[in-house]
Formats: structure tokens, C-alpha cells, sequence
């Protein structure tokens, strides 16, 4: 590595001569963050990747308990080892300014992917790259340019004032004094931290707990974020804050963001792109339409009949004497009402269309 | 310094603050403790004026001044590793961008810092008081100086390498208490080390612990003096650098040994 004074002073030279270059090229070049690391590959669109993970695998080892007489110190003593696979094999790439949600049941393995990703973990085979530098190898340098919000846990120091637990992160991630204000002036407009800056962390609601965590994280812009479960437990308005704050950030400031959920009105609202886990391994990659087009291509129809009582083929009688019939990806509608409308008068009819709940549910359960 | 140690050394500062009613309590309790140990030790000399060539006098300085330096090297870090790693919050710690090493040292001093101020009410008192008195001379107290400096060093390392067996074991309370009363009696908090005999003084002499009360205030008193001086830095010294090494390699395996608990 150069020295940093003379490296400060090269750039220091030729800031003024590259800057108009630099700023034609910023999409391609994070040129705004100073800590913008080894160059990364473009993808064919001219996007960048940031995050590229490839056949991760977790495998977890702990003793295996010993069950009868004095199985508490068999255990302690026993050298058999029991191992879980968290996560399989799980490949995908992230492009700059994706938002992409990240699902799958409990126990899927999403927050051991994500504790691989933030360099936390090392995997026990496999290979991620995040803005060219590999994650826990590099994890001070990875730092920098990730936020991280889990919903269960709090990064903020549970005895002293939130702005404390906010004084600490500038300090850790050197935000200058200026960018520190600033940044800190933008949270506050954007998830109204006025009101309990000054309260010990102990003392505040779960939605303020979460938006002084959703400000930490992003207080020194970092270009990741990732969101695990940053929703559960809140009620409907700070639901609402919390994802107008992800949107607003992922908009404004091309910050990527890969977020954990079971909430899927997060999900619609936010997530363009999708990536379905379960058992560790990767079930679908791709739009919530195309989602719903491959695996919840059924819809329902609902017929009321002039003359209700009668049994019709392939209709499944309701008690309130409609009739329900279910149709398969490639049957329409009107093909429906055109046999059907043959031989009985339609008095009213409803379409169901498939909902995202569905199909995860369908896929869920196997 | 950089800007991240000095809010790590800040934010341990303010925890020791943030409950008014604990800071109170401890600073007047080390009060207390400078005049109940005259007391005990008065009782239990019942009229002599010393015990095998101990005076009481002495005595009394040597337990005052060894006890309030070992309040001193209080450290938090194992307890304070071992209840993230626990909670499984120790993944922030892991995603900041200095080192966990480095972290767990900045709230060493900060701590370190905060504790000095609960002392200065016990300090004038115990001079006040006759349980402390000034230093052998001069040089005894610049000596006096680095070595509780190198004791300090070394219950610090201590302390990080008890931290790390949470890597591996997660719970660590009870090793951590057992730990606590090994080394304050080792230390030579309770009675001096020179009343110690057979197998338990050499246990005494082969175990750190002795340079983190014992040894520095023998300097002090002037019972450890002139080429005995630099022998006891340069054992402290040792321990020093092969706790650090020991604590280089556990930290090494300890990395990867991570398990953040919890979904």
C-alpha cells in the first residue's frame, strides 16, 4: 500500500484535472465514496455488480447431547459432533441500486447468508464478493461500505441516549464534523428522531428502537445496506415510516439494499426483484410477476348462476350457492364464460387473482 | 489516537456514568472499604504492633494501596464479550471498521478512566486517614509508576484472553467468577504474599497475578528495592509480551470460530 500522505497528496493534484472525467463516469466509478475499493466487473447493461455470491455453503458444529444418565456431562465430554447445514448452496449477483427482498421460511438460512455477506461469518465453502474485496477477509475494509439493521437485535448501546449510540458510529466510520451534521439533520427529518434523541435507548418503543437503528446504519452513507427483518413487530404507522425510509434511501442515494422479511407488503412495496430461499438453497431469482406467473398461475373465478342448485362440471359449489372455478396458466377467462354461458344464465362474476401470499405459501409448503 | 478510539474510550466513560445511583454508591463504598480494613486488621492484631515482623502500620497501607489499585485494573471486557457474543450483538462489533482487538481496548480505557475519578474521593481520605503514605522515594515511585503501568498491561490480556474462550465455550460466568477470586487472592489483595508459604507461595511466585498487586506496591512501600526493582519490571515485562503472543494466536482461531447467535 502507498503512504498515505503521498497518496493524498498524488490525489490532491490530480483531483481538479480527473473531477470533470470522474463525474461523467460516477455511475460507473463510486467516485462520491472516498473508501470505493479495487475495481469491480460490469455486467453486459453497464451496471455494477456489488455483491456476487457463488455456491455459498454454511455448515454449523456443535456437540451432540448426550441423552439418559448424566447426560449433561456425557455432553460436556463427548467428542461426537452433531452438524446443521445452514445454507446449501446459494449463488446470485446484485447490481448498484438493486432492492431486492430476500425471503424464504424460518431457518431458510437468510440471516446466515447475510451474517456471510457482512463478512461476520466465514463460509464454509464458497466465494463472495462485495465491491471486490471478499467480505471477512477484509472485514474492516468491507465495513465501511455496508449498513446493517437486524429487527431482532439493536446495534445501539441500550444504556445511554440514542444520539450517543449516533456520536459513536460517526466517530467509528470518520464522518467528518460537517457530513456528520448534515447526515445526521437528514435522519432526523426523515424518521423524526427529534423527539427521543435524548432518551436512553432502554426507554425507547420498538418503532423508535428501529428507526434510531435504520440511522445508525445509514449515517455514514454507506453504498450496501441490509435489512433483516427490519419491519417485525412494528405497528402499521411505523411500518409505513419505515419502509418510505428504504424506499427514500435506495431512490436518493443508489444505495443497494438486500432486505430479509416475512412481511409481504414489504415486499410489493419496495422489492422489484426477489430471491426465494428455503432448506439453504436458491428457489427462485427474478420479478415478483414472473414469480407469480410461474408458480401461482392460478386464478379463481367466482359465478353466480341465475338459477342456483345445479351441479356443473368442473364448478365446485360454495355455501353461499356460488360456484368456484379454478384455472390453470394457459386457461382464460372467457373461454370459462363462454362454455359456461351455453348452458346457464351468469348473473354476477368475480376474478381472483393470484396474490404473492399464495405463492409463497404454496412454495412454502412444498 | 484516532477519532474511533477516543468515542470508544467516550461511550465506556459514559456507561460507567450512566447510573447516577451505582457511581455514587461505588466511590463512596471504596471510602468504606479504606476504613474497614484498618478496622479488621486492628481487631485481628489485638494489641501487637506487628505479626512475624509485619508491622500493623504497614500492613494497613499495603492492603489500603493494593486494593484500591486492583479496583483500578477492574477490567470489563470478559464480561462485556462474553454478553454479546451471548446475545449474538456481537456481529456489530464484527462489521465495524476497526478492529475487535482494538475496540475491546478503547472501552478498556474509557472504563479505566471513569473508574480513576470514582477513586478520588478514597484517595485523600485514605492519606487522611494514615492508610496510605507517600512512596519509599523517588525513585521507588517512578518505578512504582511503570510497573503498575505493566500490571495494568498484564490483567488487561488477561482479562481479553478470558474473553475469548467465549469463541469457543459461549458461557463463560463461571470460569469468569472463579477467575475473579483466584486473582485477587493471588494478587495478594487479601493478605500479603509474604505470609504465604510451602506449595501455595510457589503457586503464588509461578502465577501472574502477584504483579498485579503485590509486586507494585512492595515497590511502593519500599520492601522491593534496589536490584530487586528492575528484576520485577522485567518479569512483569514477560508477561506482558507472552499474554500478548498467547492473546495473537487465540484471537487468530477465534475469528473463525464466530457464531453469531440467534436468526
Amino acid at each position: 500500500m502507498m503512504g498515505g500522505r503521498s497518496r493524498a497528496a498524488a490525489i490532491g493534484l490530480l483531483t481538479p484535472m480527473i473531477a470533470g472525467l470522474a463525474m461523467a463516469l460516477s455511475p460507473v466509478f463510486n467516485v462520491s465514496n472516498s473508501f470505493a475499493v479495487a475495481p469491480f466487473p460490469l455486467t453486459p447493461l453497464g451496471s455494477v455488480l456489488v455483491i456476487q455470491a457463488r455456491g455459498l455453503r454454511k455448515v454449523f458444529r456443535r456437540p451432540r447431547r448426550v441423552e439418559g444418565p448424566f447426560g449433561a456431562v456425557r455432553t460436556l465430554l463427548s467428542r461426537q459432533v452433531v452438524e446443521t447445514v445452514a445454507v446449501q448452496d446459494v449463488s446470485f449477483d446484485i447490481d448498484e441500486g438493486e432492492l431486492v427482498g430476500y425471503l424464504g421460511p424460518n431457518g431458510a438460512g437468510k440471516s446466515t447468508t447475510v451474517k456471510m455477506l457482512t463478512g461476520v461469518l466465514t463460509p464454509t465453502s464458497g466465494e463472495v464478493i462485495v465491491r471486490g474485496v471478499v467480505p471477512w477477509r477484509d472485514r474492516t475494509l468491507n465495513a465501511r461500505a455496508i449498513g446493517v439493521v437486524f429487527g431482532q437485535r439493536t446495534q445501539l448501546w441500550w444504556d445511554l441516549p440514542l444520539i450517543e449510540s449516533l456520536r459513536l458510529i460517526g466517530a467509528l466510520y470518520d464522518v467528518p464534523q460537517a457530513q456528520f451534521g448534515r447526515s445526521l439533520g437528514r435522519m432526523r427529518d426523515l424518521l423524526g428522531l427529534d423527539d427521543f434523541l435524548d432518551t436512553p435507548v432502554r426507554q425507547l418503543s420498538l418503532g423508535q428502537r428501529m428507526r434510531g437503528d435504520l440511522a445508525a446504519a445509514m449515517l455514514y452513507e454507506p453504498s450496501i445496506l441490509y435489512l433483516d427483518e427490519p419491519t417485525v413487530g412494528l405497528d402499521v404507522l411505523a411500518k409505513a415510516a419505515v419502509r418510505d425510509f428504504i424506499a427514500e434511501t435506495n431512490r436518493a442515494g443508489r444505495t443497494t439494499v438486500l432486505l430479509t422479511t416475512h412481511d409481504l407488503d414489504d415486499v410489493t412495496a419496495l422489492c422489484r426483484r426477489i430471491i426465494l430461499i428455503d432448506h439453504g438453497r436458491v428457489l427462485f431469482d427474478g420479478t415478483i410477476e414472473r414469480l407469480i406467473a410461474s408458480y401461482g398461475a392460478e386464478r379463481h373465478v367466482i359465478v353466480t348462476l341465475a338459477e342456483p342448485g345445479r351441479e356443473i362440471p368442473g364448478g365446485l359449489r360454495l355455501e353461499d350457492g356460488r360456484y368456484r372455478f379454478t384455472l390453470g396458466a394457459q386457461e382464460g377467462v372467457p373461454a370459462l364464460l363462454a362454455s359456461l354461458g351455453a348452458s346457464h344464465a351468469i348473473r354476477d362474476l368475480t376474478v381472483a387473482e393470484p396474490e404473492l401470499e399464495d405463492v409463497i405459501k404454496r412454495i412454502y409448503a412444498g | 489516537m484516532k477519532a474511533a478510539d477516543k468515542g470508544m474510550m467516550r461511550l465506556a466513560l459514559r456507561i460507567t456514568y450512566a447510573y447516577r445511583a451505582s457511581v455514587i454508591t461505588t466511590a463512596g463504598l471504596l471510602v468504606v472499604e479504606v476504613f474497614l480494613l484498618r478496622m479488621i486488621w486492628t481487631s485481628v492484631y489485638d494489641g501487637r504492633s506487628s505479626v512475624d515482623g509485619l508491622s500493623l502500620d504497614v500492613l494497613i497501607v499495603y492492603l489500603t494501596l493494593v486494593n484500591l489499585q486492583m479496583f483500578l485494573m477492574t477490567t470489563p471486557i470478559a464480561q462485556h464479550i462474553h454478553s454479546r457474543i451471548r446475545t449474538g450483538i456481537v456481529f456489530f462489533d464484527f462489521v465495524r471498521p476497526i478492529g475487535y482487538p482494538r475496540q475491546m481496548l478503547g472501552i478498556q480505557a474509557g472504563t479505566t478512566i471513569g473508574q480513576a475519578t470514582l477513586l478520588l474521593p478514597a484517595i485523600p481520605a485514605a492519606f487522611l486517614a494514615g492508610a496510605i503514605s507517600g512512596p519509599a522515594g523517588t525513585a521507588a515511585a517512578f518505578a512504582y509508576a511503570l510497573s503498575l503501568l505493566l500490571g495494568y498491561g498484564i490483567a488487561v490480556l488477561l482479562a481479553m484472553l478470558l474473553g475469548m474462550a467465549a469463541f469457543w465455550t459461549t458461557e463463560i460466568s463461571g470460569i469468569a467468577t472463579f477467575y475473579r477470586f483466584v486473582s485477587q487472592f493471588f494478587a495478594g489483595t487479601m493478605i500479603p504474599l509474604t505470609f504465604f508459604s510451602g506449595p501455595l507461595r510457589t503457586l503464588a511466585d509461578v502465577l501472574p497475578f502477584r504483579y498485579l498487586g503485590y509486586v507494585p506496591t512492595a515497590i511502593y512501600l519500599g520492601v522491593t528495592d534496589g536490584d530487586e526493582i528492575p528484576k520485577a519490571l522485567a518479569g512483569q515485562a514477560t508477561w506482558v509480551a507472552v499474554l500478548a503472543g498467547l492473546f495473537w494466536l487465540t484471537w487468530r482461531r477465534a475469528q473463525r470460530r464466530l457464531v453469531v447467535q440467534g436468526g
